[in-house]
């Protein structure tokens, strides 16, 4: 007789007796495999990326990095993920926006079940998370008080005050801070709104600007503009950027 | 704005009022068999006098009777308005009389202005008068300002004290806590129940003490360590605790609830962030007649802020404000990763026992 594979499970939860009832729970399912237990989004992060679970049960408030952190620098491996949270309207929303499954605590063990055999057939399906819709409904396009980086297992948080520039590079973008670049799989125009309030501006089609970085704006040939950083760095300017500089300022 | 102009039907009123006055004067200084003269002679000069009467209110708002010296002062110038308005009464009156001479009808009421100086002191008593009434009329509008101020703050207060108690029960902290529960149900039955009992505990306390109510220090610090150790068995070896309080700080009387919220925002906002968790410490003295309450945490300086966060602190601080004024109030501030909650508030011995002892 065939043994289908078993599945491979990462609990990820900061208290240890919320952890402690997902495992009891799990041991109801003979076919699940737990293969690491996480208590923080730091781990949790370096257990997906070392350990390729196929689902991840997911705590929302943790330390350092909350459950949303986690699925954004996990984003593309997020193939099976369960949430779970205490009551908070805020990240609820998320979830129904997007008929994501998640879990209230308390939850009872059939209607973790209920959970289970939702994610198995998301796995089986190969059907991903929505993982950047989810963001976006989380964040509601309001600004954003750090950026993180996955770099291998890995994670650099980066305070947006600290970012000099942001440049359009591909499929990613490549973020300048405190001398040093980042590599972020993420489009431009989203990092543009969500740094908006934060005091910075698209000056060009491939470049967001820190204006309190900015030294001076130059004219080159050609009527074109150039911003000179107070590290002397220097970035172009295009006309509807110059346009958004000077209302600024 | 005077508040008798502003008013169409005190306005009226107050013209009535007048009417008498004017009765008096024809029945005082008319001559017999000239009633007529009398009458219309002096009711229309009463009449304006009623509106420069009016301008007493702004001579009172200048020098309100609050202050002995500030009255002394308001005399020179009650003194001066009142001849003043006298001598503009015998104007008024001399070209009244002229104007109705030339309208030729058979009334003779130059013989009012044969005695120019009655004409002038009744003007100036008159203005006198309204003074007085004037300083009644502030007087009155004044109490009713201040009851109605008393109120509203009585009502602000209530407000906040119901916020708070709604913000006390945290849904967030319940469901938490009910998840402990029901994980520790199967491994540890003792457990489970020694985590029903603390939450019933706390939540009886919650629910039982009225906001407005004062309990001792002590009493408020065995809610607070329930609470803690309720989030002790969630987030286990992170949360420590640390007290240090002096025994005249515990028999102190504090609104019920006040501290707690202010170990709810050193777990949530503080231990609960940091991987390794960390210490609560909660310091307690008397200072001068003054109840001091420290909490202090250690906390993540990068950590996400929430939208929440603050709330509780603020509801703290309307309840200070609205219970002790100026005297009662919370610092917060925030300095190489450790927080501090400062509160201060006046020290209010336990019953039978006096302030002064230990100021």
């Amino acid at each position: 007789m065939l043994t289908p594979k078993p599945l491979t499970v990462v609990i990820v939860d900061d208290e240890a007796p919320a952890r402690a009832l997902v495992r009891e729970y799990l041991e109801q399912h003979a076919d699940v495999h737990v293969v690491a237990e996480c208590t923080n989004g730091l781990e949790a992060v370096k257990a997906a990326n070392e350990l390729r679970p196929d689902l991840l049960i997911l705590d929302i408030q943790m330390p350092k990095l909350d459950g949303f952190e986690v699925l954004d620098l996990i984003g593309a491996d997020a193939t099976g993920v369960v949430f779970t949270t205490a009551h908070d309207d805020y990240a609820l929303r998320a979830f129904e926006v997007h008929a994501v499954d998640y879990l209230l605590k308390p939850f009872g063990p059939e209607r973790f079940a209920e959970s289970l055999r939702l994610a198995r057939s998301r796995i089986a399906q190969r059907q991903p998370i929505p993982a950047r819709e989810l963001l976006e409904a989380h964040r509601e396009g309001s600004a954003i008080d750090r950026i993180l980086i996955r770099d291998r297992s890995q994670v650099h948080v980066i305070p947006v005050e600290q970012i000099d520039y942001v440049e359009a590079q591909d499929d990613y973008v490549s973020i300048r801070a405190a001398g040093r670049s980042y590599l972020k799989e993420q489009t431009l125009g989203e990092l543009e709104g969500q740094l908006a309030a934060k005091g910075f501006v698209r000056i060009h089609r491939r470049y967001i600007l820190n204006v309190s970085r900015l030294a001076k704006i130059e004219l080159s040939e050609k009527d074109n503009r150039v911003a000179i950083l107070s590290d002397k760095t220097e970035l172009p300017i295009s006309r509807s950027g110059y346009a958004k500089l000077r209302e600024l300022l | 704005m005077h508040p008798i102009l502003s008013d169409a039907k005190q306005l009226g009123l107050y013209l009535l009022g007048c009417l008498p006055i004017g009765i008096l004067l024809i029945i005082g200084l008319g001559r017999p068999g000239a009633w007529a003269t009398a009458a219309v002679f002096f009711l229309p000069l009463m009449l304006i006098y009623a509106f420069i009467g009016l301008s007493a209110f702004y001579l009172c708002r200048a020098f309100p009777i609050a202050t002995e010296e500030r009255t002394w002062r308001a005399v020179p110038a009650h003194v001066s308005a009142a001849a003043t308005v006298g001598g503009l009464c015998v104007a008024l009156a001399w070209g009244w009389a002229r104007l109705l001479e030339s309208l030729n009808i058979g009334l003779q009421p130059q013989l009012y202005l044969a005695q120019p100086w009655v004409l002038f002191a009744v003007g100036a008593l008159l203005f006198w008068l309204a003074t007085a009434f004037h300083y009644v009329l502030i007087a009155s509008s004044a109490s009713q300002q201040a009851e109605r101020r008393s109120l509203e703050a009585g009502l602000l207060a209530r407000e906040a004290e119901l916020k708070a108690l709604r913000a006390q029960l945290d849904p967030h902290f319940l469901f938490n806590s009910l998840n402990s529960i029901s994980s520790l149900t199967a491994r540890d039955p003792s457990a489970a129940r020694n985590m029903c009992l603390l939450l019933a505990d706390f939540l009886r306390d919650t629910l039982r003490l009225g906001a407005a109510q004062r309990i001792s220090l002590q009493e408020e610090l065995n809610i607070v360590e329930r609470y803690l150790s309720i989030e002790q068995v969630r987030l286990g070896a992170r949360l420590n605790i640390l007290k240090d309080t002096s025994e005249q700080a515990l028999g102190a009387k504090v609104p019920a609830l006040i501290l707690q919220p202010l170990a709810e925002n050193a777990v949530l906002h503080g231990i609960a962030h940091l991987l390794e968790g960390g210490t609560v410490t909660i310091r307690a003295q008397t200072e001068h007649s003054m109840l001091i309450v420290w909490v202090t945490n250690p906390c993540d300086p990068d950590r996400p802020r929430h939208k929440r966060a603050g709330i509780g602190l603020s509801l703290v601080r309307q309840r200070l404000q609205s219970q002790f004024g100026l005297a009662g109030q919370l610092e917060t501030g925030e300095e190489r990763g450790e927080f501090t909650a400062k509160l201060s508030l006046p020290f209010d011995p336990p019953d039978g026992m006096v302030a002064n002892a230990y100021a």
